[in-house]
């Protein structure tokens, strides 16, 4: 037992977003004592989210800035593209951006709640495909933790049945709501071209649940909810587990390293308290990482020792590598058919209601596609709140120009495409050794390139698109633009994953099935760093779930 | 003061009022994703450039922004405004050509739009001290060009004269019209801003008709009969299959 401030603990978990809060519930829950390191500040979505207030209450009606690279009213604290005082370094000709948030909760306050399963042959591409490695797990394995974990987080949404849209158990999903006019369009123009559009799986509670109410609404997720019906570890697994006495919280302490003692067992951490830029070393008998992939990959590799001077628990090199995202590109469009449209209350869940999986597995199998893998897409369709871009391409003034708005309110369609890129050699992070943040900490350089594999696909994707949206009456954005133009940057999508994976041989991974690091047996990684690979469905239901699993394990082990 | 638009700015009392006019245009920061970015960015093409356009160069404006942890449940507009009344007032007749009254609706200066453009481009963003230095040219421009025209400033110039001006730069195929491009861009870019500001305020949220932000207890409502009826025939002319509810599995 180690002990900090006066409170004794088996277990440091460093980050409290949806690996390290699941961590942590789930090992307090079981008795163990875990003292928890956040590197933001204390935030409390109940008191400090901005529910119904409108953009014209925001200063510059609520658009982005550089302050807030997602609008006034985003969740994200300290953070969006860049944190103050702690850079990151791109190689010559790459291009990455990393999304970090400095909070209680991380980046679990703001993100889409989107949660589809991996199907069985996500877990087993190599098997499928032969391309990459496979995950030394099944479906067969998790599914009963992707039960255990949507029944605990609130998942509503529907099982379709298709090949990409693995069945959760009866009972477990809650109803979705309704489908929004456009999306009931494109569903039937979807029919039309032989592809289905079905309900979308989001962490919202469409039922009252726990302590938690439904979702009411109204008020855009992305700022968080301070009712708890979006799924934030701020309103759930954090004060689930504060309320078993069995958890401390450290806020503003941002890990420098990881200690290693004489025996090759992590010892411990020292991290820095931002408030006042001192350093505090800690023990702890095991340790789990949960800062997010690149940031738990930055952290192994700053700390060295005799026995791994590349960085802790990276015998195998592999600390850093296999960094991949979601391919990210849109198509939008304008349908005519529906100016001047009935209106209605459509904010729904503020989500897309629809969505439209990946179709064409059959496919690969055949060889008839140049890519592998495949994407979905996401759905933008619906009277929105009006804001500044309004407007639109409207020309001319007056009258006109005001009418010409109001008809095309509620018109335009956009379709996210998010697809899965290939682990590559070209796509990694590693130390900067000519730069530290503010508080003396080596920062990462990304290195970044695309390959054929993610072009050909968003070009399949830009293609697929601009039928539907054309079988929907609708005539076609920038129906010129090229794949290459439109694959958003690496990072772009926030799905980074991979820089810790886990694997079955040692030597070409950096964590075991359990996400313990095959070097050093009381170090976990508990993060989206664990992923083999990066199926297009967003990445945060995997990451709590396997957090869930892997952390029970670890419980079990420590109250044997 | 401000001798012909009434300020609409009760909620932006604390707000005090600077001019700056000086030197420098501001073009430097970190580039900012911004949901109102102009397809065609300010032009600074190497061509010369037909008739008449201010070159007006603007000081950065450097004071404090909002930061990166506001109070977003209490929101506050920490920098000071800085259009003259001059500007302020050509704004106005502006704005109201651009978006006047109608049945539907009232016009953007009684929704306080030049005060929302005001805070806009005194705003110490990047995105935004680009729309300045556009917006105070584009501003100076009509006034120069009501002088060459009319020997009048644009405000005190007639209202056919001021159309007459407004006519020249209100339609994008204008751009290629060297003589009038420039204001035919700041016109355009105008145009979004104050039709963004009205319809974001709250009588132009019931103007257009966005129904939202109200909370609902129980199951969302979904689409009215009247909107799906609406939608079957749409997907009806389309040759679409028909449109079915989505029966949940």
């Amino acid at each position: 037992m180690a002990s900090f401030e006066g409170f004794e603990y088996e277990v440091i978990i460093v980050g409290s977003g949806a690996g390290g809060g699941m961590a942590a519930h789930v090992l307090t829950e079981a008795g163990i004592k875990v003292l928890l390191l956040e590197a933001g500040r204390d935030y409390d979505p109940v008191t400090e989210t901005p529910m119904f207030q409108q953009g014209h209450e925001a200063p510059l009606r609520g658009v982005s800035t550089s302050d807030k690279n997602f609008g006034y009213y985003d969740a994200t604290v300290d953070g969006g593209w860049q944190v103050p005082g702690e850079p990151y370094s791109e190689a010559e000709d790459s291009r990455f951006m990393w999304w970090r948030a400095r909070m209680l909760g991380g980046r679990t306050n703001h993100w889409g709640r989107l949660v589809p399963r991996f199907t069985p042959a996500d877990f087993k591409p190599f098997s499928f495909d032969g391309v990459a490695m496979d995950w030394p797990v099944g479906y067969d394995e998790i599914s009963p933790w992707y039960d255990r974990c949507e029944e605990m987080i609130g998942v509503c949404g529907d099982n379709p049945g298709l090949d990409d849209t693995p069945s959760s158990s009866d009972g477990v999903l809650l109803p979705p709501p309704k489908p929004r006019v456009m999306e009931l369009l494109l569903k039937s123009a979807c029919e039309s071209l032989g592809i289905a559009a079905v309900p979308m799986r989001r962490a919202i509670l469409t039922q009252p649940k726990d302590d938690r109410q439904a979702c009411f609404w109204a008020t855009p997720c992305g700022r968080g909810c301070s009712i708890g019906a979006a799924f934030q570890t701020t309103t759930s697994l954090l004060p689930w587990a504060m309320s078993s006495g069995n958890l401390k919280i450290v806020t503003d302490a941002m890990v420098r390293e990881v200690h290693l003692n004489d025996e090759g067992q992590a010892s411990g951490v020292t991290f820095v308290n931002r408030t006042n830029g001192e350093d505090m070393r800690i023990d702890g008998d095991h340790i789990i990482l949960a800062a997010s992939a690149c940031e738990t990959a930055r952290l192994l590799l700053n700390s060295k020792s005799e026995l791994f001077p590349n960085g802790l628990a990276n015998s195998s090199g592999e600390v850093g590598r296999n960094l991949t995202d979601s391919l990210g590109a849109g198509v939008s469009g304008y349908i005519p058919a529906l100016r001047d449209r009935p209106k209605y209350n459509e904010d729904g869940h503020t989500g897309n209601h629809l969505y439209i999986p990946w179709w064409d597995r059959e496919g690969q199998k055949k060889g008839t596609l140049n890519f592998s893998r495949g994407y979905h897409f996401e759905v933008g369709a619906r009277f929105g709140s009006p804001g500044m871009g309004i407007a639109g391409s409207t020309d001319g003034y007056g009258k006109d120009a005001k009418d010409e708005i109001r008809s095309n309110y509620g018109t335009n369609i956009g379709l996210s495409l998010r697809g899965e890129m290939l682990v590559s050699d070209d796509c990694y992070c590693e130390i900067d050794e000519d730069t530290t943040d503010q508080w003396g900490i080596p920062v990462l350089k990304f290195h970044w390139k695309w390959s054929d594999q993610e072009i050909n696909q968003v070009a399949h994707g830009l293609e697929w698109g601009r039928k539907i949206i054309e079988a929907m009456g609708g005539i076609v954005n920038n129906p010129d633009r090229t794949a290459e133009e439109a694959i958003e940057e690496g990072g772009q999508i926030i799905h980074e994953v991979g820089t810790t994976r886990m694997g079955d041989d040692p030597a070409t991974s950096v964590c075991n099935q359990w996400g313990q690091t095959w070097d050093v047996d009381n170090l976990y990684v508990m993060d989206g760093g664990v992923f083999t690979t990066n199926p297009h469905k967003n990445c945060t239901l995997t990451i709590l779930t396997l957090a869930m699993r892997n952390a029970s394990r670890l419980a079990e082990q420590l109250t044997a | 003061m401000s001798t012909i638009y009434n300020s609409k700015m009760s909620r932006r009392e604390s707000l005090k009022r600077i001019g700056t006019m000086g030197a420098v245009i501001m073009v430097g920061g970190i580039p900012v994703a911004c949901d109102t970015a102009e397809p065609e960015v300010v032009s600074l093409s190497s061509t010369p450039i037909q008739g008449h356009w201010p070159e007006i160069e603007l000081e950065a404006i450097t004071g404090p922004t909002y930061g990166t942890d506001p109070i977003i449940s209490n929101p506050t507009v920490p920098w000071s405004l800085t259009l003259t009344d001059v500007q302020r007032d050509q704004l106005a007749v502006l704005s109201d050509i651009i978006c006047p009254a109608d049945e539907r609706g009232p016009s953007a200066t009684a929704v306080g739009v030049p005060d929302v453009i005001d805070e806009w481009v005194s705003a110490p963003y990047a995105s935004q001290q680009r729309d300045r230095v556009q917006i105070i040219n584009g501003l100076q421009w009509l006034d120069d060009e009501a002088q060459l025209r009319f020997n009048a400033n644009f405000v005190s110039a007639s209202s056919q004269q001021q159309i007459k001006i407004v006519e020249d730069i209100a339609y994008r195929s204008q751009y290629d019209a060297p003589e009038f491009e420039q204001g035919a861009r700041f016109f355009s870019r105008l145009r979004r801003l104050v039709f963004g500001a009205y319809f974001s305020s709250p009588e132009g949220i019931e103007d257009i008709g966005y129904m939202g932000n109200v909370a609902i207890v129980g199951e969302y409502p979904g689409p009215t009969e009247e909107a799906m009826s609406h939608i079957r025939q749409v997907a009806d002319s389309l040759g679409l299959p028909p449109i079915t509810e989505y029966v949940v599995k």
